[in-house]
């Protein structure tokens, strides 16, 4: 399959573009426009409005009053914010811990061609065709400590207190988003082990590679393209992660589960804080934006070393 | 830097937008948008749910007679507050709407954007004088009368459950200590003393406004709130949080509270399948498991007041919880005349049956007339005694305050009960809450 892929067509996939390459096959700029109007649209102008009224003080009355670094500086004293970060990046570090590997095993196998492999994978990504809102809701019933699963495993809940405990909450919150994002991850890793040419599997046979080093040797290294894709989605789908936490923990018990992106909507829609939750925002976006460009560096994703054979 | 209001509003969408959230915005079952555009109409803006019923026949009602005809806009479920704010000062602000007084329309009484109701009242005593006066003064702001009774009272009861009781050979307290009493023996008997739905957090402040109504009495509050945080740091208050504590060591909610909530019916169902003695509770308890436990609910529960604590100033009587709901009514409306004449339905003879018909309990003078035709005609009756005889009658706390304490409030309550928070910490936590 790798013999009918043409030079240009390579060369068109990489994104920074060679210098030199002269933009052979590249698209114009023109494709990109509507894509480029709405992001402006939807997303940098809002970006800069939100920039402007974090230095203002605003209820949703009225006009925003300017009110200097007032929000900044009371954002840095505040010991919510600070640990909202910190929940934030563990939510989302435990969220890549869980999901990486177990969708990685799980892509690797749905892409073999075991009998009733669909049949197991269609079930399998149900969770997927769910709302967010409607997972948690149904989490939330089924941990119910009287009345749910708990109350009929106390030799593994106890008291079943899971929501009403700081590491018990984190968890749910992390179990409750791996149950439903790792087989998003499955389906993408599933269509890059296809893609890993025969060829090299075959290869490893004739040296006498069993299976387990063969997925070591040949199918991660050339998973690492993906790995790194599925992360960064991890990454931003963990530091933006809400309505878990709005329907399963409404950031408590106290603040133990407020990440900065719940503190954010409590500051502006509960607490009418406009000019703090623009705060919380940009710093989220700061925070997301920094974590990403150091995702990118160290795997190296910015040389975008291709997996085609011979390039 | 002054923005003007074009601006402000592009901005707000701007928040909503890059917030990556949706102000849904759906009028719900309303007609059409409301509008100050209406040259002839009046918009009444209410919180969407099963009351509605009552509020659009009164709507009817009053658009017989009226040349100004008035509109019913609805804003379903939780978003209310939400939506509200959000259109309040734009030109699609409701004529009037419905809110919970004290601190809900604090802010919107700063943005000088309510007209105070003393010349209404002026020109018709009975709109002030037809109402209990302890619930008609609950939506006054800054000694101003801004809002009419419109719904029916919720004062917070001690539900328990009779047959729970029997069996462990309890009776409803009439004192602290036999509450502490009661806990030890239902304890012993197995059964969770009190259903908390703890992860709500708002049913945790309940315990907090009686205990220290009946301590300290009522005025200790009323200073907080007045903004003399030193009253969070009496003597009443530290004995307030010392009694909380104690009840909670003493496992009187069981250990895992913070995981049951109201809300999805895990503490009501405690209660109605007798694997809980009590819960302090709105009087929406009753309806709650008229709804989904009706067997229970006619033979088994029961309910009193809040026990009484030795020593404490509060007197028996005192009464915490949601007093009614309000309609407000807006500066700008083009038709005071008109909104004079529907809020004078509001204590109508067809408005009190129609609210008791739902289940609600009106808070006019006149209910007691018509209590025989309640759904639960002794429950009524019980209830609006209570209320009528209470000498006070303290919204609940995350509603006086304003809007912005209601968040950290609920954080610190919740801790407090958990342990994260000891009593200095709960007091600091309390005075940093802004009172204005």
């Amino acid at each position: 399959m790798t013999t009918t892929v043409s030079k240009a067509a390579v060369v068109a996939e990489r994104r920074p573009a060679k210098r030199g390459t002269g933009g052979v096959g590249r698209p114009g700029f023109a494709w990109a426009l509507p894509a480029t109007a709405f992001f402006v649209l939807f997303a940098v102008i809002p970006l800069v409005l939100v920039a402007v009224l974090s230095f203002t003080s605003w209820n949703g009355l009225g006009s925003p009053r300017f009110a200097g670094l007032d929000n900044w500086t009371k954002l840095f004293d505040d010991p919510v914010m600070l640990n909202s970060l910190w929940l934030s990046v563990l939510v989302t570090v435990l969220g890549v811990l869980v999901q990486t590997p177990l969708s990685i095993l799980l892509g690797v196998w749905a892409a073999g061609r075991q009998r009733n492999r669909a049949i197991l994978s269609a079930i399998y990504f149900v969770p997927l065709l769910l709302s967010a809102t409607a997972v948690s809701v149904l989490w939330r019933t089924l941990l119910d400590p009287n009345f749910g699963v708990p109350s009929q495993a106390k030799w593994l809940f106890g008291d079943g207190n899971l929501l009403g405990m700081q590491s018990g909450a984190i968890g749910v919150l992390v179990f409750v988003g791996a149950w439903q994002f790792t087989p998003f991850h499955t389906l993408i890793y599933q269509g890059a082990a296809r893609a890993i040419p025969q060829v090299l599997y075959q290869a490893a046979q004739i040296d006498g590679a069993g299976t387990v080093r063969q997925f070591f040797h040949i199918t991660l290294p050339q998973l690492r393209n993906t790995m790194i894709t599925s992360m960064i989605l991890m990454v931003v789908g963990g530091l933006t992660t809400f309505d878990t936490v709005l329907i399963l923990t409404q950031g408590g018990p106290g603040t133990d589960t407020t990440i900065s992106a719940y503190y954010m909507y409590q500051k502006a829609f509960k607490s009418f804080d406009f000019g703090a939750g623009s705060a919380i925002a940009l710093l989220l976006v700061v925070v997301a934006t920094v974590i990403s460009l150091v995702v990118v560096r160290v795997s190296g994703y910015d040389k975008m070393r291709s997996s085609v054979e011979g390039l | 830097m002054k923005t003007p209001a074009r601006i402000s509003r592009a901005v707000a969408a701007g928040v909503a937008l890059a917030l990556g959230l949706t102000l849904s915005a759906c009028g719900g079952g309303s007609s059409d948008s409301a509008g100050g555009g209406d040259s002839d109409k009046i918009h009444v803006l209410v919180y969407g749910d099963a009351a509605n019923k009552v509020e659009k026949q009164l709507v009817a009602t009053f658009n017989k007679t009226s040349k100004v005809k008035a509109v019913l806009d609805t804003i379903p479920g939780a978003d209310y507050q939400q939506k509200l704010q959000t259109i309040i000062s734009t030109p699609q602000a409701p004529d009037i709407f419905f809110n919970w007084g004290g601190g809900s329309i604090k802010p919107f009484v700063d943005a000088d954007l309510l007209l105070p109701l003393d010349d209404f009242i002026k020109e018709d005593p009975a709109l002030k004088s037809s109402f209990l006066p302890s619930v008609f003064d609950s939506a006054s702001v800054n000694g101003k009368p801004y809002g009419v009774p419109m719904r029916g009272t919720q004062p917070v009861l001690l539900f328990n459950n009779k047959k729970v009781l029997a069996d462990a050979g309890v009776t409803p307290p009439k004192t602290w200590d036999d509450l502490i009493g009661a806990v030890k023996k239902l304890k012993a008997k197995g059964v969770t003393p009190i259903a908390l739905g703890g992860g709500d957090q708002w049913p945790t402040l309940m315990w907090f406004e009686y205990l220290y109504d009946r301590v300290a009495g009522p005025k200790v509050f009323e200073k907080a709130l007045g903004g003399d945080k030193s009253a969070w740091e009496s003597a009443g208050s530290k004995k307030a949080l010392g009694m909380i504590r104690e009840l909670v060591d003493a496992g009187a909610f069981g250990t895992n509270y913070d995981s049951v909530k109201f809300t999805d019916q895990g503490s009501p169902t405690l209660l109605a399948t007798g694997k809980a003695g009590f819960e302090l509770m709105g009087s929406w308890e009753y309806s709650t498991q008229q709804d989904s436990h009706p067997a229970f609910a006619k033979k088994d529960l029961g309910y009193s007041s809040f026990p009484t604590v030795a020593g404490g100033t509060g007197d028996a009587g005192n009464l915490v919880g949601n007093t009614n709901n309000f309609y407000s009514v807006m500066k700008k409306t083009k038709h005071p005349e008109a909104v004079a004449a529907f809020l004078k339905l509001q204590y109508s003879d067809e408005f009190v049956k129609a609210q008791l018909g739902i289940g609600n309990l009106p808070t006019t003078t006149n209910t007691e007339k018509f209590l025989g035709a309640s759904a639960s005609p002794a429950y009524s009756k019980y209830q609006f005694d209570l209320v009528k005889k209470a000498p006070s009658f303290q919204l609940s706390w995350d509603q006086a305050y304003p809007q912005s304490a209601s968040t950290p409030m609920h954080q610190a309550v919740q801790q407090f009960f958990n342990g994260g928070l000891d009593t200095d910490g709960f007091i600091k936590a309390m005075q940093a809450l802004p009172t204005a």
